[in-house]
């Protein structure tokens, strides 16, 4: 959606600005500094402005982290067909969106959390293409029990079911990670010895 | 009533013209370009260029 009105902008922009370079006099009467102003100003900076939201809504995409190569056994194994193995039974049972499933467990959810991961996302970049990828892939920070609350906390499911009820300030506080019971995880190591859903993506 | 613009001013917005359609075509292409450098490229390349293509712009008109 994004992409379609960015692209209207730029071939508008293109062609009020074809037309100042093909007829350079329009300039000279009011009329023509108006265009010139909204065609050499205002639309292009639009264009850029709409153009940074698309780029950075095409960030948050499964389908733009697995484009980097390192990453594709991670989103092979979001198709593990083991319910205990949360990404993939998150994944497969749509508890999180399929099409932003990396950056929804992923990101940061606090403050400037997004922009975090931006950062981090531009530091992959460069890793990829400049400097040597790790042979195991392992997060900067242990996994924040923050990131499983931001849609666990206040579910019936989560709340009252035991053991989560009684070690709830623990969990909260992070002072006991959610992936010391919940430590099925991608498991790219074992990938070849499972088995795989053949479900849409 | 028209006014002949000076030929410098004219100049000045062909250069600005210029980087601009440059800038929005790279613009376009790392839209539909499904890279991880396709950021990269656009505030690298399409964002400089627009930029320079603006501040040109700027620099003529206030100069004019």
């Amino acid at each position: 959606m994004a992409n379609h009105a960015v692209t209207i902008l730029v071939v508008l922009s293109v062609i009020l600005i074809g037309l100042l370079i093909l007829r350079p006099s329009l300039t000279a009467v009011t009329g023509g500094k108006v265009l010139a102003f909204i065609a050499l100003f205002i639309l292009p900076i639009s264009a850029l402005a709409l153009g940074s939201v698309a780029h950075l809504q095409h960030a948050t995409s499964t389908s733009f982290c697995l484009s980097c190569h390192p990453m594709e056994a991670y989103g092979k194994s979001l198709r593990i067909d083991d319910p205990t193995y949360i990404p993939a039974s998150h994944f497969q049972n749509n508890r999180i969106p399929r099409n932003e499933a990396c950056y929804t467990c992923h990101t940061n959810y606090a403050m400037f959390g997004g922009l975090k991961a931006k950062m981090g996302g531009l530091k992959h970049l460069y890793i990829y293409y400049f400097g040597t990828v790790p042979e195991k892939i392992v997060l900067y920070e242990p996994y924040n029990n923050r990131e499983c609350l931001h849609c666990h906390a206040s579910a019936r499911s989560f709340e009252e079911t035991s053991p989560h009820k009684e070690m709830r300030e623990q969990l909260g506080g992070n002072e006991m990670s959610c992936l010391t019971c919940h430590n099925k995880i991608h498991d790219v190591q074992n990938a070849d010895k499972l088995k795989f859903w053949k479900g849409p993506s | 009533m028209m006014v002949e613009s000076s030929p410098r001013l004219q100049q000045r917005l062909k250069i600005a013209a210029y980087l601009l359609i440059a800038g929005l075509v790279l613009e376009a292409v790392t839209l539909y370009w499904s890279s991880p450098l396709s950021f990269i490229l656009f505030a690298g390349g399409a964002g400089t260029l627009i930029g320079l293509g603006i501040i040109v712009y700027l620099i003529a008109i206030a100069a004019a």
